[in-house]
């Protein structure tokens, strides 16, 4: 399939769920869709497009917690970023662990460091962050406050 | 100078101990110990286990999960253990002094005997801090 095929594929195969095509270029793609449709977009970019996973990254916008899921094509040399936008309040998305392992420790990363509970995941622990860590408490939001009352923030010249 | 500090200078072995750094102190670390710059003719060596080493040689910035392993094998190393912050990260945390992971420097952990600051310190700086260390264990 050709660039234009896979692009035309999708946006007809998913007619509903797509909310916007950004085709930033040659080499770039953007699709914004609904979160609850990630599992079949994602299993049918995956699975039947036989694309790569390459990596999922979680943002804070203020406005929502974003979350791209990037697919490469190398024969196309095309990356589809497929965003969605979640809750701030609660995010939470349907889990792709169960379509295939690629996404379990990312969605682990992102869980811990960004909040966004993965529905369905088989395993949601605590991935990078220490033991001692407090619960609730997510690093990568805009709305971080320092919890640690021992730490220190200079460089110790006055 | 007693024969224990006579014999610790003779020959100072060195475990190396990375606390999350980006690995080019390490590097210039290893390039110390390449035929170029050889700091083995000072008898420094790399071992394998803090239990055989006197000097315990730290690169990066100590972020939550390291600073417990690295108390932890402070308190294993046979004493007198010298430190050696080895680069701007394991002295200050440079970029990383606000991050959420590294809470507090190298030497409010462990008490650090010589500092050698460079982002990466050349191995001509690592060998001249080292002699430095060297003349101050001697004039105590």
């Amino acid at each position: 399939m050709k660039r234009k095929q896979v692009l035309q594929d999708l946006t007809t195969r998913f007619k509903q769920d797509i909310l916007e095509v950004f085709d930033k270029s040659k080499t770039r793609v953007y699709i914004e869709i609904r979160p609850e449709a990630i599992i079949p977009i994602a299993r049918y970019i995956f699975k039947d497009l036989d694309a790569r996973f390459n990596i999922a990254s979680g943002i804070d916008t203020r406005k929502f917690i974003e979350i791209l899921y990037h697919f490469t094509f190398e024969e196309l040399a095309l990356l589809i970023s497929l965003r969605v936008k979640l809750d701030r309040a609660k995010p939470a998305i349907d889990s792709l662990t169960p379509v295939s392992e690629a996404f379990n420790w990312i969605e682990r990363e992102m869980h811990e460091l960004l909040g966004i509970q993965f529905k369905g995941h088989p395993g949601l622990k605590r991935l990078l962050l220490s033991d001692k860590w407090p619960k609730g408490v997510y690093p990568l939001r805009c709305d971080y406050k320092e919890w640690d009352k021992t730490a220190i923030r200079d460089r110790g010249v006055k | 100078m007693g024969i224990t500090t006579k014999a610790l200078l003779k020959s100072l072995w060195v475990f190396h101990l990375s606390t999350g750094s980006c690995n080019n102190c390490d590097i210039e670390v290893l390039d110390c110990l390449t035929p170029r710059f050889d700091i083995e003719r000072f008898g420094m060596k790399l071992v394998g286990s803090i239990r055989h080493a006197d000097v315990l040689l730290v690169t990066g910035s100590c972020n939550r999960k390291s600073a417990e392993r690295l108390i932890s094998l402070y308190k294993e190393a046979p004493q007198p253990c010298l430190v050696v912050a080895i680069g701007e990260c394991s002295m200050s945390r440079g970029i990383f002094m606000p991050s959420y992971n590294c809470p507090r420097p190298l030497d409010s952990l462990v008490p650090v005997s010589a500092y050698i600051p460079g982002c990466p310190p050349k191995p001509e700086a690592i060998i001249s801090g080292v002699v430095k260390l060297i003349q101050k264990i001697k004039g105590k």
